[in-house]
């Protein structure tokens, strides 16, 4: 009993350090932000600190709502639905192209194609460098004036004449026309930001794949290409079924990261207003409007979404008779 | 040999400790500002640290952030008073209002007995709150919103004067267009530099009464002056006076595109006489014209001394810090004057003979104002401020029209 006890008491004493850091880093800030959600807490001192019960919540997404005094649809960028939306188009987007593109590459470098190390190295380069240094990069290209690589490349192809004017004729939100400030208008702004968001991160979803891949028992394909399988076959149904856990690691990452996306959007564009995420608003009612209790209502909606949205790709992803965990 | 080594060595040691301790001994004072290496006032902090320095026999610990930055490091700073330096920088009008209002800063009324001789108690205004208008921080520079003018491009349009008149205005921007040039640069990714262009239209038409109250929250914004000045910005943007590629650029790429030559006007903080004045070409500076003569004047302005030193009042010795902070308000002012990075909130003890001509010009129209707004971000509270912001970049994208911008700020702000 005594041996047990002390037994138990040693895996507690390893355990305490990595708990008290997982309570005090993790755990603690959500169920401080969860007490804040319920509060009008727009002094950063705290000092005039109410309970508001869930007015919080009903604030975020009253740009659902009508305004009742125009009956038009209530709009503006302070509120939750427009941003929630956007990062559900860009999970989306991660999803269906992001993933497929990352898959593509891996089945093709696995095959062991020459060159095959050099090109891991360079898809994975992306998510090595500094996001910072990414959104200057990509700004650069989206630059409307002479420098700007897009706007040269379409103008030496021809593609501007008939390009330009049909954005144009896309774009509801303005009255300019477009001429090339890919993040000047909501409609281009938003697509501006989410293509280095997809691009950044394909290496890394590839590497995991490959990853994967390279884990797959090679009798397996060797038998499936003796039977006479294609190349197609096999990874359709040798590869993809077996790297399914790694792919559902992939999809909740690419999920729950366009959920939380932030800092390329915010070293794209010094305005997040025109491509505003979930996390950009949070960021904008924490420090810019002082709205503590809004800022923090959008993080505990932000970590539910996490959680159901893991849960549902759980479930998705879930063998017959597996349990999700 | 090696004696002598050992004891070279050992004196050597001695020297650093004994210096170590001489340096421990003044006191430290720790500051954080903005004036990072890429700003235009970091020489004039640089001198005026040293100086201050010398003069007080103190040691000034500084770190410098950038703009954007720092407006997030300051508000997270107050949250826990006990990680704020001892002095910092601040905007006057609401910013520093809010910290003032937590009890976070300290009180500046007894030092400033000391200064009011070279500071007029004027120039405290912005940033003195309560019923007793307590002062709370030390300002540096005043700055205006200017128009500036490239004469080259505009004597290619046959102009040789910066139009006085809205109707001149037009017609010489029609000039300009007409010759191939692109009238005004404007920041569409920052919205403050929208406000630079709005807020005086805004201003020449309803006057400077008005629009102080409505940033005071003690005025409507539902007037349809204010609409109409909000469309009369239109329909230069539409009529394609502005350039439009300045819908996705920052600030740096459009001024240097007007001191490159390929926009005649800029409009913007008179922080840019010193950069202007000191590049290439025939640059002059002006004040947007009239819009609404019976309500505005030609003389008032969009502007007033902003950029501060406040004391943290969890400073270890509040009064040495509260004296550091306006003698260094005094030698920022200084230097930043003379270099062209703004005007003297401080009256000048110094032979100012060689100020860059556009300083002066600007320096010329402030002393003839008939009234002044500080800059709408500044003078409102965090939150109005930033609903205002947004409504600002969606006039510049022509999302909105004037009616718009009046139904949506008056309905979200009052």
């Amino acid at each position: 009993m005594k041996r047990t006890f002390g037994y138990r008491l040693n895996i507690f004493l390893f355990l305490l350090p990595a708990l008290i850091l997982f309570i005090g880093i993790l755990i603690a800030p959500i169920i401080m932000s969860l007490i804040y959600s319920f509060c009008d807490f727009n002094s950063i001192s705290g000092a005039d600190m109410k309970f508001v019960g869930l007015d919080n919540y009903k604030t975020l997404f009253s740009s659902m709502l009508t305004n009742p005094n125009t009956g038009k649809l209530f709009v503006n960028d302070k509120y939750m639905g427009n941003a929630l939306g956007n990062a559900l188009a860009l999970a989306a987007l991660s999803v269906f192209i992001q993933l497929p593109i990352a898959l593509i590459i891996a089945l093709k470098l696995s095959k062991g194609i020459r060159g095959e190390r050099a090109y891991l190295s360079i898809f994975f380069m992306p998510v090595l460098i500094s996001t910072v240094i990414i959104g200057r990069l990509w700004m650069n290209i989206y630059d409307p004036g002479e420098g700007g690589l897009l706007n040269a490349l379409l103008r030496s192809l021809g593609i501007d004449k008939w390009l330009f004017p049909a954005i144009s004729s896309g774009i509801k939100s303005s009255k300019l026309p477009f001429t090339g400030q890919w993040t000047g208008f909501r409609e281009t702004a938003l697509i501006a930001a989410f293509v280095p968001i997809l691009w950044q991160y394909i290496g890394y979803h590839m590497l995991l794949m490959y990853a994967g891949i390279k884990g797959v028992p090679m009798e397996l394909m060797e038998a499936a290409q003796l039977d006479g399988c294609t190349e197609g076959q096999v990874n359709r149904h040798i590869i993809i079924p077996y790297i399914k856990p790694i792919l559902r690691v992939s999809v909740i990452f690419a999920v729950t990261g366009s959920l939380k996306s932030f800092d390329l959007v915010y070293a794209l564009m010094k305005d997040t207003t025109k491509a505003e995420l979930p996390s950009t608003l949070m960021y904008k009612l924490l420090f810019l409007h002082n709205s503590y209790g809004l800022g923090s209502a959008i993080a505990v909606v932000l970590i539910i979404l996490c959680f159901i949205f893991a849960l549902l790709i759980s479930l998705a992803f879930r063998d017959r008779g597996e349990k999700v965990a | 040999m090696k004696k002598f080594v050992a004891l070279l060595l050992a004196a050597m040691m001695l020297l650093g400790m004994a210096s170590a301790f001489a340096e421990a001994e003044k006191p430290t004072l720790t500051l954080w500002c903005i004036a990072t290496e890429s700003d235009a006032n970091r020489p004039a902090y640089e001198k005026a640290i040293a100086s201050v320095e010398e003069s007080l026999g103190v040691k000034i610990e500084w770190e410098a952030f950038e703009n954007q930055s720092y407006k997030t490091k300051i508000k997270a700073a107050m949250a826990d008073p006990s990680t704020l330096p001892d002095i910092f920088f601040t905007w006057a009008g609401a910013f520093c209002g809010d910290f003032a209002a937590q009890g976070n800063v300290f009180c500046l009324n007894d030092a400033y007995q000391a200064y009011k001789d070279e500071l007029p108690e004027v120039m405290m205004q912005n940033a003195s709150y309560g019923e007793n208008k307590d002062h709370y921080a030390v300002p540096l520079t005043m700055n205006i919103v200017a128009l500036f003018a490239n004469m080259d491009l505009l004597a290619q349009a046959g102009w040789d004067k910066i139009p006085e008149t809205y109707d001149d205005l037009i017609k010489c921007c029609d000039d300009l267009v007409a010759a191939g040039i692109i009238p005004f640069g404007c920041a569409g990714s920052e919205t403050w530099c929208v406000t630079e262009y709005l807020e005086p239209m805004i201003l020449k038409t309803i006057g400077y009464e008005s629009l102080n109250k409505i940033f005071a929250g003690e005025g409507t914004w539902n007037d349809e002056a204010i609409a109409k000045a909000v469309d009369t910005f239109q329909e230069m943007i539409i009529k394609g006076y502005f350039d439009p590629d300045g819908l996705a650029l920052g600030n740096d790429q459009v001024k240097a595109n007007f001191i490159a030559g390929k926009t005649a006007f800029y409009q913007n903080g008179s922080w840019n006489c010193g950069e202007i004045n000191d590049a290439e070409g025939n640059f002059k500076v002006a004040m947007f014209p009239v819009l609404d003569a019976e309500k505005a004047t030609y003389a008032q302005v969009i502007g007033g001394p902003s950029d501060s030193l406040a004391v943290a009042a969890t400073a270890k010795d509040t009064e040495l810090a509260a004296k550091v902070a306006f003698e260094l308000g005094k030698e920022i002012c200084h230097y930043g004057y003379l270099a062209g990075s703004g005007l003297p909130a401080w009256t000048p003890y110094y032979d100012t003979a060689d100020v860059k001509p556009l300083v002066s010009e600007v320096a010329a129209m402030v002393a003839a104002a008939d009234g002044m707004v500080l800059f709408g971000d500044t003078a409102m509270s965090a939150d109005p401020a930033n609903i205002y912001l947004d409504y600002v970049s969606k006039v510049y994208g022509c999302e909105i029209d004037g009616a718009g911008f009046i139904e949506g700020l008056s309905s979200q702000l009052q």
